[in-house]
C-alpha cells in the first residue's frame, strides 16, 4: 500500500535511487550494530601489546652473557622441570643421553647436532623461550608470533581440536583456547612428539601421541605475562609435569625483526653430525 | 654459569642461552678461557643468523711477520641492535680491542664478549629490561 503510494507519488528513476538509500540505511544500521558489538567483544579482552622475551634473559649483558638474576631463573625453570618418565621413556631417555655424552666425550671441541634441524622455528613448546614475541589478542584467535620465525594460532571462536583423521605433528600442532577472566587457557595437541631437554648440549627425548599441554596465560603485572603450564603424556610420563614460565616485557626496543635467515652467512656449518666453525 | 647448569638441567620448555645461540651449542667455545685481541678491523659481516668480526690481529712479539686473521662471532642483528650496535658501528680499518672466549678446536675464532672501537669506548651497551 505504501509501495503503491510511493509510486503514484513519484517517478520510476526517483524511486529506484529511494529505494537503493532505504536498503542502504538497513545495512549501515545492521553494520554499526554488528561492529558496535565487535568492538564490545575485543574491549572485552585484555591488553598484551607490546614486545616480550623469556625474563631470563633480562638484562643480558654485552657478550651474550646472563644477568645473575636470569642465571638464577634458568636454575629454577630447570628444576622445576623433572619428567617422570614411565619405565619404557626412562630407557629411551637413558640411552640417547649416553650417545650423546660418548659423542660429546669422543669431541668437546666439535659438539654433536642433538637438535632439530636449527634454523627452522624450534617447535611448541621449546618456540616460548628464544628470541622476542608479541600477542595478538581478537576474538576469534590469539597469535604469538616469534622473532624465531614462528607463528602460533590459539582459536578462541568455540571451536574444538579437528578430528584425529585430519591431525598429524606440526611445529606448532593444534590449539584452541577460551577465556577465564583475562586468563586464556589454552589446549595443545598434535604436536611434534618429542620434548627438548637441556643437559649436555640439549637433545630430544621421543614422547607419545598422547603428549597434550595445557597453558594458562595471564599478566601478572603491566610488565610480566604468566604461563603456568601442564603437560600430560599418559604413554611416556608417570605423571604430569606442572610449571611456570614467565615473560618480561621488553623496555629498550620496538621493533620485531626476523633472525633465522641462516642461509645468508651460516659459518658454522654442521660436518658428519658435528658443528664446525669457518673462521676464514 | 652454564657448565653447572647443564649438569642438572632437564628443561622441557626450551632451548637455553641467547636467542640466537638456539641455533647452535655455545660448547665449541671454552668459556673458561678469555683471549684478548688487539687488531684491526678487516670486515665486519652484519648478517644473520649471527654477526662476525675479521680482525687482523699482528703479532706484538713480531711486527714483521703477516697479521694472523681471526673470525670471532656475535649474537644476530637483533640481538646487537637491542645492544647499541648498528651495522655501521665498525668499519674496515677500525682498530680494536677484542675479547673472546676461543674456539676449543685451535682455530683462530672465538665467541665475542666485549669490542673497544677506534675511541677507546666499549661498543654497545647492556640489554634493558623492566626488571
Amino acid at each position: 500500500m505504501i509501495a503503491n503510494l510511493i509510486r503514484r507519488i513519484l517517478p520510476r528513476g526517483l524511486l529506484a535511487i529511494a529505494m537503493v538509500l532505504i536498503a542502504g540505511c538497513l545495512f549501515l544500521t545492521r553494520a554499526q550494530t554488528s561492529s558496535k558489538g565487535r568492538v564490545e567483544a575485543f574491549a572485552r579482552l585484555p591488553d598484551w601489546s607490546g614486545i616480550w622475551e623469556l625474563d631470563a634473559f633480562v638484562g643480558q649483558a654485552d657478550g651474550q652473557q646472563f644477568s645473575a638474576d636470569g642465571q638464577r631463573r634458568l636454575k629454577y625453570y630447570a628444576a622445576a622441570l623433572r619428567p617422570s618418565f614411565t619405565p619404557e621413556y626412562q630407557a629411551r631417555y637413558d640411552e640417547i643421553q649416553k650417545k650423546v655424552e660418548a659423542a660429546v666425550a669422543a669431541d668437546p671441541a666439535h659438539p654433536p647436532v642433538t637438535h632439530q634441524p636449527l634454523c627452522d622455528p624450534p617447535a611448541f613448546p621449546a618456540i616460548l623461550t628464544p628470541g622476542m614475541f608479541q600477542w595478538r589478542v581478537t576474538p576469534e584467535e590469539t597469535t604469538f608470533i616469534s622473532t624465531v620465525g614462528a607463528v602460533r594460532h590459539i582459536y578462541t571462536d568455540g571451536r574444538s581440536h579437528p578430528p584425529k583423521d585430519e591431525l598429524w605433528p606440526t611445529l606448532m600442532g593444534d590449539s584452541i583456547g577460551h577465556w577465564e577472566g583475562d586468563t586464556l587457557v589454552v589446549d595443545t595437541i598434535a604436536t611434534k612428539r618429542r620434548l627438548y631437554m637441556s643437559e649436555l648440549s640439549g637433545f630430544f627425548v621421543p614422547m607419545s601421541d598422547q603428549l597434550h599441554f595445557i597453558e594458562r596465560i595471564r599478566m601478572i603485572n603491566p610488565d610480566r605475562m604468566q604461563i603456568d603450564y601442564t603437560v600430560e603424556d599418559p604413554v611416556a610420563l608417570t605423571k604430569p609435569i606442572h610449571a611456570t614460565i614467565i615473560h618480561a616485557r621488553v623496555t629498550d626496543f620496538n621493533r620485531m625483526i626476523e633472525e633465522t635467515d641462516c642461509e645468508e652467512n651460516e659459518r658454522d656449518p654442521i660436518v658428519n653430525g658435528r658443528f664446525t666453525t669457518v673462521v676464514k | 654459569m652454564r657448565s653447572t647448569f647443564r649438569i642438572s638441567a632437564v628443561a622441557v620448555l626450551g632451548f637455553v642461552g641467547t636467542s640466537a645461540f638456539a641455533h647452535h651449542s655455545r660448547a665449541m667455545f671454552d668459556q673458561t678461557k678469555q683471549v684478548e685481541l688487539v687488531g684491526t678491523v678487516k670486515d665486519f659481516q652484519w648478517t644473520n643468523p649471527h654477526c662476525w668480526i675479521q680482525v687482523l690481529v699482528p703479532n706484538p712479539g713480531d711486527p714483521s711477520a703477516p697479521p694472523v686473521e681471526w673470525g670471532v662471532e656475535m649474537g644476530a642483528p637483533v640481538e646487537l641492535m637491542r645492544k647499541g650496535w648498528k651495522p655501521g658501528s665498525l668499519n674496515p680499518g677500525d682498530k680494536v680491542t677484542i675479547v673472546v672466549n676461543p674456539l676449543r678446536d685451535g682455530q683462530h675464532g672465538g665467541l665475542v664478549l666485549s669490542v673497544t672501537g677506534p675511541d677507546g669506548k666499549i661498543i654497545g651497551r647492556p640489554a634493558v629490561t623492566t626488571q
